[in-house]
């Protein structure tokens, strides 16, 4: 954490220079987009149609330094293959590669090799090179269509060596931006948490959404669970035990990796989920045993009690417009999910089908509840979609496995979860429609992911 | 031992044997005499260790006075002290929970230099923040009726551990129905 906020965020601001490439002959393209494409460059990608709607891309093995350190060639595979991964994992494309694209007769004529493409099918194509600046890596990626052979999008990227996942993230992001009008989130990450530390402690971790780069957020060598992102990236909300006290509440600083307290008493605090602005929490907290919502300050002041019934009230998730929040609460016998204002007032219930729902999480429209319920065999728990309007609802997972404790990506295409599928806990992707994505921790046990927000906003 | 005794048996006999032919030779002390040289000195340290220690200490210790993990194993071994379970997503106390409360309250009354956690479990299969909740239902259900029976509340703090500090880790129902408890531990004295 300390690193990658403190050194690798404001570097890569100051690192990545977004310049477009001086092409000989050609201006920059900022010429109307090929025809194919919809106004404003976009393709809507729907729910429903994201299958048929996968654009056709070819991308060929980037073009590479002939004399570089082993270093840099490292550097410049890794940027490959996380580039690949990417565009893999948007969803947006069906993608050649340079096996799918060995058979091809490629002159190195434009025309020609456009031509070739062309004739596996493919609608566009990304030429990537990979070049030496000193010490450093650049990146320069090109999007032709196929169809017009106009370049749709140029990026140049020069940052260290070090930084070569993070340049592939950012050309991924820009392609998916300029594809879906919508950015990409391959610059995002999911903190979860983990048993890997073993001695019966469990530790907040943070990876990239690819699952690259793990590492340990809490460090308190007890129990320490439950993050929650400030969908403005500032910071998460999390639980830990190491005070002695029990669950206490604590807020750890994105840039500074700084841990403050925002409640420590002996009364147990739970499941806490941080407003859109990072400025309140709100929580479970025990009166005597029975759990109730309160929201409070990040810094311990304003404590507030929003719920006042018999059951229990836990598990609230701040809606991304703020105005709202969804708990899960036992007050009519068992586990349902309930929405209500920052008032504790007009609680409406959103979950009916079964006697065990838990684990709300907004998608950032607000206008889709995901949380976890239990099957009629009681046997396991489905990630379930409901529309909170019309309560219309959807089953994303099946068996094998128990799955739980969804959290939607900051663009809303994305879910990922706990599921128990292959053994112990790991955390999964899925599109927001229920197709699987990738699979992206394994080992021991690990769980409770939250999403963060975009972090350069 | 077939093995070893062969070598004396030898021995003997060449004694014998020795003794029928050459009677005028009648001592060989300087075979036994070291013998009695490496006897002695042993068995004089292990007489002045031996005394010492044994007469004092360990009878005098109640155990419930020791290092708190020796009062808990003692209190738990003797049936002074136990674990409450529950049923499935349930936190209501059955008959056998209250009856094994009350011999936990009569015990923390009785001994009432202790300050004890109820730490509230779960299975696992439940959500881990609802069983984070159950958990705290759980444990409070065990304090509230401690203190009903008359054991000071400020002598009782309560913890929620949800299915994460699981007392068994296999996924079968006796696994399940032993991590859904309450249990009691001596956290310090008063």
């Amino acid at each position: 954490m300390k690193l990658s906020t403190r050194t690798v965020f404001p570097f890569l601001l100051a690192a990545l220079c977004l310049v477009g490439l001086p092409d000989s002959g050609r201006a920059q393209d900022t010429e109307p987009p090929p025809a194919q494409l919809p106004p404003e460059g976009r393709v809507q990608i729907t729910v429903e149609d994201n299958q048929r709607a996968k654009m056709r891309l070819a991308y060929p093995a980037p073009r590479r330094p002939v004399s570089a350190s082993p270093q840099l060639a490292s550097a410049a595979d890794e940027l490959d293959a996380t580039l690949r991964n990417d565009l893999r994992l948007t969803g947006v494309f069906s993608l050649q590669g340079p096996r799918e694209l060995a058979g091809l007769r490629l002159s190195g004529d434009r025309a020609n090799d456009f031509e070739q493409y062309r004739s596996l099918g493919n609608e566009m194509v990304l030429l990537v090179e990979t070049k030496v600046d000193g010490a450093r890596l650049v990146l320069e990626g090109s999007l032709y269509d196929l169809g017009s052979r106009e370049a749709i999008l140029r990026k140049r990227y020069v940052a260290g060596t070090e930084l070569a996942r993070q340049m592939a993230h950012t050309l991924s992001d820009e392609i998916v931006l300029y594809m879906t009008g919508v950015r990409g989130i391959a610059r995002t990450s999911l903190a979860f948490t983990s048993d890997r530390d073993g001695d019966g402690i469990k530790e907040l971790y943070l990876m990239d959404y690819d699952g690259y780069g793990q590492r340990k957020m809490s460090g308190h060598r007890s129990l320490s669970f439950s993050p929650a992102w400030a969908a403005n990236g500032e910071g998460l909300a999390y639980v830990s035990y190491y005070s002695g006290e029990g669950a206490s509440l604590y807020w750890v600083d994105r840039e500074t990796g700084r841990k403050s307290p925002i409640l420590e008493e002996t009364a147990q605090a739970l499941s806490p989920t941080t407003s859109p602005d990072g400025r309140r929490i709100a929580f479970a907290r025990s009166l005597r045993g029975n759990l109730e919502i309160f929201t409070i300050d990040r810094d311990g002041a304003g404590l507030k009690r929003l719920t006042r019934s018999g059951g229990i009230d836990t598990n609230p998730a701040w809606s991304p417009r703020g105005n709202q929040l969804a708990f899960t609460s036992s007050r009519n016998g068992s586990p349902q999910i309930y929405v209500m204002d920052l008032e504790g007032k007009n609680i409406r219930r959103i979950s009916f089908q079964s006697k065990y729902n838990d684990g709300a999480a907004w998608d950032p429209d607000a206008r889709y509840l995901i949380y976890a319920s239990r099957t009629r065999d009681g046997r396991r728990f489905d990630i379930v979609k409901v529309d909170v309007e019309t309560g219309e609802q959807a089953t994303l997972t099946a068996a094998p496995g128990s799955h739980e404790a969804p959290t939607f990506s900051p663009d809303g295409r994305f879910i990922a979860y706990e599921s128990d599928r292959s053994g112990r806990k790991q955390i999964y992707i899925m599109t927001a429609d229920g197709e699987p994505v990738a699979q992206l921790t394994n080992g021991s046990s690990n769980f409770g992911p939250s999403w963060s927000g975009y972090f350069d906003e | 031992m077939s093995v070893r005794r062969l070598p004396f048996a030898v021995l003997a006999a060449l004694l014998v044997f020795s003794f029928a032919c050459n009677k005028p030779v009648p001592p060989e002390p300087p075979v036994p005499a070291p013998e009695p040289v490496v006897t002695p000195e042993p068995p004089k340290p292990v007489e002045v260790t031996r005394p010492e220690p044994t007469p004092e200490k360990d009878p005098v210790i109640d155990p419930l006075d020791d290092d708190l993990l020796i009062a808990q194993q003692y209190a738990e071994e003797n049936g002074l002290l136990g674990t409450v379970y529950f049923e499935f997503d349930r936190s209501e106390l059955s008959p056998a929970a209250r009856e094994r409360l009350a011999k936990n309250a009569a015990f923390l009354k009785e001994n009432d230099k202790f300050v004890v956690t109820i730490e509230g479990h779960c299975d696992e299969r439940g959500t881990s923040e609802y069983n984070l909740a159950l958990g705290e239902r759980r444990s409070n259900a065990a304090l509230d009726y401690v203190t009903e029976l008359g054991v000071p509340s400020s002598r009782i703090r309560t913890i929620s551990y949800g299915e994460e500090r699981g007392a068994c880790a296999e996924s079968s129902e006796s696994c399940w129905g032993k991590n859904r408890r309450a249990y009691f531990r001596l956290t310090g004295r008063n």
